[in-house]
This record gives structure tokens, sequence and C-alpha cells, in this order.
């Protein structure tokens, strides 16, 4: 134990940078899935025959192991030089994402009060202010869970693309393992999981502060 | 109007498919499998070994799971089981990656962390289900059950449980299929299966190695899930289909 | 059948919801245990079936005292029905209406013949709902099936939490009537909590008003209505209680009552009505002004003499204020 303290000490420099790498390349593929999936998410409500299919292929994605998406991307990627590194890793957690950002929005603007849409309606709102003003708002508790479900989702997936060398906190668990380092693969675990905690409480409390007080 | 989302929907799903053949299609060309020809008794000791390391961790964690989930929501037990379900939810935020490393620092390397790793982090996914379910199931109903004159027994067996089931069964599958993937990361710690090839063809650079391991697994993944999805639609009673189906159209 | 004795239910060590209830409930009766919420009525009910344990006090079951009896035997032999029906929703109908005879290790033979009898009493045809689960069937036909389910092992007693509760007027209405054909046949010993002072007038036998765990009043419908005991019995049943209570008359009451004779005279301007019409539509029909008069017949046909404002003006002060 005391050997492990001692560790981090020493390489804290190290760790903090490799915390700084894991979170840039999480956040970005966040930022990406968000982009992506509220919006898909919100236009799935209006057909419904696509959002079968779209969620479908969703959830076959995200059954698919981490380390084989990785895997399938290299040879495919390698077509344009780029096989391994950031950019595979991105790819593939914007992919994992999808599922709970598509499927949370989704549920949540189909799940509003029929009431109130029609409450919106018939005050006149177009339908663009009713989705900016009643629907997301009140979907707004479940689409941040979906987001902060996928964040937490994408930094156990972004310690395994070390080994595809996207860098990150996984580096310290591959390298520690090569080279028989106990403490560095322990920090690596420590660390990887901290993040993930940490990140799954400040998304809970900024899922608390977005949402209205009045709903729920 | 109807028929333009529906041609979408179609065009969609076409491409999709169409893209999944032409991968395939591709990598046969590249001669991308031909590992698994090669070495056929190679291959069939890394798929049996990743499948004994998903059943056997995936096994016991059901048999600890399931009564402990039961266990829990007794009334004896309803004071503590918040801080259980807190337990559990925080519990599934440590990644795989990081349990298996956890393991791999405690025990050591070998198939037996590698199971101890694996069970430990399908635990949660089959608690936590198993517990949701059975809170799910109205108090009205078990009052009714009780005043009927139903043993504790029989209301759990007849009434609760079944009213469960879904929920317990997509519990089991989401964390045997996690189990699967998590499997092929195994390798790391010395574990077995198809995660060899899949990191041997990283390291060196051999797409052929690294295809022949990860698309079984990624078939393996799928499959299972599929499975497990018709298992929940045979052993889930007709009636609480019904019900869901009542609630969400 | 029932007896309560100084019954008393102490929740956490402070809160009185039920104080000191002795009152008893005699076979094939069917009393209403009315009051607002939190009044005590359903843990009364409850307690008869050990679903709340009895703090003080106790009751008896056909002379047998409730806590020395085995539970789970015990509730085998009540019929419970409560407001959210609680049905189980991965059974059969036919299984859900059978779950106390399977319980009790019935036959095949002899719980399909129990079934077909209690659809036919409900009013459902059995071999069409047999194979059907609660979420296909609509909230009257549920909550008649909550009632069949109770009614499984014909026991002699039976407790009601509020089983028309959730249904929407109309139907509720309709489900209360048949459930009152049904009581005339099968006779039970009914325990029945409700919260409507009409349901209560129109289905009960008795009514035991309840306030904070008291009972403010045990009396049959129309002597509560009549003679309230207190000021919270007569709020509670409302200012319009007179025009209530003609809701429990029919015209033949008042054609008896008064004696009325046929008599032989000019009819002009009048409307029939029959000698089983409620007082309470013979009232309205006159309000109504559809005629001045009603001219009262019988089934076969024959004239009974008119029914006047006057006359129901003098069965009231008769009947309802005993003068």
């Amino acid at each position: 134990m005391i050997d492990f303290f001692n560790y981090v000490q020493n390489d804290w420099d190290n760790i903090f940078a490799y915390t700084m790498e894991h979170l840039q390349l999480v956040s970005l593929a966040i930022v990406i899935a968000i982009l992506i999936g509220v919006p898909l998410g919100i236009y799935l409500t209006t057909n419904k025959y696509l959002a079968e299919t779209v969620l479908q292929v969703a959830s076959i994605i995200l059954t698919i192991p981490s380390i084989a998406l990785f895997g399938i991307m290299i040879p495919i990627l390698s077509i344009i030089n780029q096989g391994i590194g950031f950019l595979p890793a991105l790819i593939a957690l914007v992919l994992y994402s999808q599922l709970p950002i598509i499927r949370n929005t989704y549920t949540a603007i189909q799940n509003v009060d029929p009431n109130i849409r029609d409450a919106a309606k018939g005050i006149g709102m177009t339908t663009f202010q009713r989705l900016t003003r009643v629907e997301i708002p009140n979907g707004m508790p479940l689409i941040m869970a979906g987001i902060r479900t996928a964040t937490v989702l994408n930094i156990g997936i972004g310690a395994i693309a070390a080994f595809i060398g996207s860098g990150g906190l996984g580096v310290l668990i591959n390298s520690g393992i090569s080279r028989g380092n106990s403490n560095m693969v322990l920090a690596g675990a420590v660390f990887v999981s901290l993040l993930a905690l940490v990140a799954d409480f400040i998304l809970k409390f900024i899922q608390k502060r977005v949402t209205s007080p009045g709903v729920k | 109007m109807m028929n333009s989302k529906k041609i979408i929907a179609y065009i969609v799903r076409i491409t999709l498919w169409a893209l999944v053949i032409a991968f395939f299609w591709w990598a046969i060309s590249e001669n991308m499998f031909d590992k698994i020809f090669n070495e056929p008794e190679t291959f069939k000791g890394l798929l049996t070994a990743h499948i004994q390391l998903t059943v056997i961790s995936a096994g016991l964690a059901i048999l600890t799971s399931l009564p402990l989930g039961i266990l829990i929501t007794r009334p004896w037990f309803r004071k503590s089981e918040w801080l259980i379900v807190n337990i559990a939810n925080l519990g599934q935020t440590i990644p795989s990656l990081a349990v298996l490393a956890l393991a791999m620092s405690f025990l050591g390397i070998g198939m037996p962390t590698a199971i101890v790793a694996l069970y430990v982090y399908s635990l949660l996914p089959v608690l936590q289900n198993t517990i949701a379910g059975l809170d799910s199931v109205q108090p009205e109903m078990k009052d009714a059950a009780k005043g009927m004159g139903m043993t504790p027994l029989q209301i759990l067996f007849r009434v609760e449980l079944p009213n469960a089931s879904s929920s317990i069964l997509a519990g089991i599958r989401t964390a045997v299929v996690l189990n699967i993937g998590t499997a092929a990361l195994a390798y790391l710690i010395g574990g077995g299966g198809l995660g060899v090839w899949i990191f041997t063809g990283i390291q060196l650079y051999d797409n052929q190695t690294l295809i022949s391991g990860a698309i079984p697994v990624t078939l393996l993944a799928v499959l299972v899930d599929f499975i497990f999805r018709g298992l929940q639609y045979v052993l889930v009673p007709k009636g609480n289909r019904l019900a869901t189906k009542a609630v969400t159209d | 059948m029932i007896d309560f004795k100084n019954v008393t239910k102490i929740y956490g060590g402070e809160v009185k919801a039920v104080d000191d209830i002795t009152m008893s409930v005699n076979e094939g009766e069917f009393v209403i245990l009315l009051g607002p919420s939190g009044c005590g009525k359903t843990t009364l009910l409850r307690m008869v079936n050990q679903l709340e344990t009895i703090t003080d006090g106790e009751i008896n079951v056909n002379g047998q005292n409730v806590k020395e009896m085995d539970k789970i035997k015990m509730r085998r032999n009540i019929g419970y029905v409560i407001q959210s029906n609680g049905l189980f929703p991965n059974m059969t109908i036919e299984k859900n209406t059978m779950i106390v005879p399977d319980l009790l290790g019935w036959d095949r033979k002899k719980k399909r013949d129990r079934f077909n009898y209690l659809m036919d009493l409900i009013g459902l045809n059995p071999d069409e709902y047999r194979k059907r689960y609660p979420h296909e069937l609509s909230g009257g036909q549920q909550q008649r099936i909550g009632v069949a389910r109770a009614m499984a092992s014909d026991p002699p007693v039976m407790l009601m939490d509020e089983p028309f509760g959730a249904l929407d007027p109309i139907i509720r209405e309709k489900v209360q009537d048949e459930f009152l054909t049904i009581q005339k046949e099968v006779k039970k010993t009914i325990l029945f909590v409700s919260h409507d002072i009409d349901e209560a007038v129109k289905m009960g036998d008795k009514i035991s008003l309840l306030r904070q765990g008291q009972i403010m009043q045990y009396a049959s419908p129309t002597e509560m209505l009549h003679r309230p005991k207190n000021d919270f019995v007569s709020e509670f049943i409302g200012k319009d209680r007179v025009l209530r209570s003609m809701s429990l008359y029919t015209v033949n009451d008042l054609v008896e009552a008064l004696g009325l004779k046929s008599k032989e005279e000019d009819i002009q301007d009048t409307k029939e009505i029959t000698i089983d019409t409620s007082l309470r539509v013979a009232l309205s029909m006159l309000l109504n002004k559809e005629a001045d008069e009603l001219l009262i017949t019988d089934d076969q046909g024959e004239a009974h003499g008119s029914l006047t404002f006057d006359l129901i003006e003098t069965f009231i002060n008769r009947e309802v204020r005993g003068a």
C-alpha cells in the first residue's frame, strides 16, 4: 500500500497528464455524440419506422465488445492510414454513446404528456417553440441521464482504447502489465474508476441543475 | 406521408446491411479469416476458453445475485435496500478494464483471476435488475395475494417472480453480453480466450489474426444477445407482455 | 358473524387509527364502513383478515378470535377485494379467479365448474374470457373478475375495500347494481369500505359511519338519513338528505303507508308511473313538470290512484320526520 502511494506521488505528473488526455478523448467524443444523437433522437419521434431501425442498430453496436470493435476498425481505417491512435478511438466512443443518447432523447420527447403538448399547440406555439419550450425542458432529466450513462461508459471504453494507441489512463494499465509493474496497473485502475465516479457525480449534479424544479 | 417514412427507414436498413455485407466481402477477399481455417484447433481452444470464462462467471453471478436480490427485497431487509442499490449503482460505473486490473493486482494472473473479475463485474447488473423487478411489483398485488391467504413463498413464486421476470432476464442478458466482451480482455491478465488473437493482432499489426479474433467475439456477443431476447420473449408470461404493451402503446 | 370488541389500533405508539370500536355484523348482512379518508375504515377492515395487527381488543369471526386462527387458513376462507382489483397480470382470467381454490387443492373439474358458475354469475361468458389476460379487459370487467375471485371458494364472509372506487360513475352504477343482484342470490356477510354516501345508502343493510377511529353512528341507511345522531353525521350525509332518502323508497311504500285507494276520476294531463319506481325518480318527474299528477300502475297495469306533491310531502312528514 505504501509502495502504491509512493508511486502515485512520484509519478503524479504523468498520471495527471494521462488523466487530461483521457478527459480530452471522452469529452470530444461526448460532444460529437450529443450533436448527432440528440437531434437524431428528436427527429426519430417523427418517424417511428426509422426509430425502430436506428434503435435496433444502436443496440447491436452496444453489444459489440469494445476491443473487438477497435480490432475491426484497424484494417478498415488503415486504408486511410489511421488504423490506430486517436481517430479510431474517437469513432468507437461516438458509436457507443449513440444508444443511450438517442434512446433517452427519443423516449423523453415521446413521453411528454400529450395533454401538455396539446395545450402548447392550443396556445399557438409553432413546432419549434413547442420543442424548445415544452418538450425538451420536460424531457431534460431523461436526456441528461442518457448523456451521463454515455459518459461513464466512454470513460471505461476510453481506457481500453489505450491498447490501440489513443493514450489516456489505459496506458498505465497497459504498460504496467507489460512491465510487470503492479503499482502502475493499480494506479491506472484506481484513477480511471475515480474519473468515472466523479464524472457520474458531477453530471448528476448538472442534471439536477438544468432540470426545472417543476419537472419532478 | 406514411409511405415516404417507411421508405426512408427501409433505405437506412438496406444501406446498413449493404455496409455489413461489403465489410465481410472485403475481409474475405483479403483472406482475413484464414487464420481460423489454418489453425482450427487453436481457434476451437480459444473459443472454448472464452465461452468457459463467460459461462462460469455469469453462472456464478446469477446464482449469487438472484437469491441476494430476493433476500434484500424481503421486509426484514427493506431498511438496508437503498444502501445496496446505491452500492450497485456506484459499482457499475467502475470500468471493466479497471476491475480486471484490480483483480490482477490482488490475485496475480491466470484464468481463475479472470473468472473472479468477470464474476464480480456481472454481479451488479443481475442484482440491480432483480431488485428493480421485484420492487416494481405493485404493492396492491402483493396485498391482494396476502389477503387471499397465500404464504410468503407462494407470493414470491406465483406473483412476485413471474411479474419481475422481464426485468430479471434483462439483467441476466446484460451481464452475459457484457461478460463476453470483457472476457476478450482476459488475455491481458493471462486468462486466455479469443482476446489472445485480438491483442496479438494489434501488437503485431497482423490483420488476419486480429479479425479472426474480433469477428467471432462480435458474432458471439450479438448472437447471445439475440438468443436471450428470444428467451425473454418465451419465458416472460404472456399477460405481462400484454401489460407492458398496454403501457407503452 | 363478525364481532368487534373494544378494537383499537395504534400506529407507532401514538397515532390512534381505530379507537375502541365495538360493533357486530350479523350473518348475511351487508355492512358499509363509511367515512372520510383517514377515519380508520380501511384499517378496521384489514384487521379482520389480519393484514393489520390488532393493538387492543378482539375480533371474532363466527365466534372464533381471529388472533388465534391460522392467518393463512383464515384468509383463504374470507373473500377479499381491493380498489385496484389486484389481479395478477401474469395469470389468465381463469387462473386469477381460481387462485384460492388452487391453493386449497381443488381438482381440475371442480375448479372449472366453479369458474363457469362464477362467470355466469357476474355476467361474463366463461369460454370467451377463460384464456384472456387482465390487461385485455376493461376496468369494469377487471373489477367484476376481482369480485368473482373473492367468491371463488364460496367464503361466508367477504371484505371489500372500496372495490368500485376506481370506476367511472356510469360503470360504477352498473357494477353496483349487478353486485346487489348477486348478493341477493349468495347472501354473504359483507364488510364494505366506502367514502361515498350515495354508494353506502344504495348498497348497505347497515352503515357504520366513522370519524377519527370512532363510530359516529351505526344504523340502517333509513335510520341514519332520518335520525342523524349528531352534527357530524348530518353534515356528512349532507343537507339534501331528505332528497337522498327518497331513493330508499318506492312508490309502493307510499301507497301502502298512506293507504292510497284507486279513485275513478277524469284523467287528464297525467303520466303513468310503475309501482316499483323509486320515490326520487317520481319526485323528479313531478319537478320536471312532466305532469301534475302521476298515475300509479302495477305490474298488471292496474291503476292505484295518482301521485302528487302533496302526497309525497305527507309521506315525508310521516315516515322521514317520524311524526
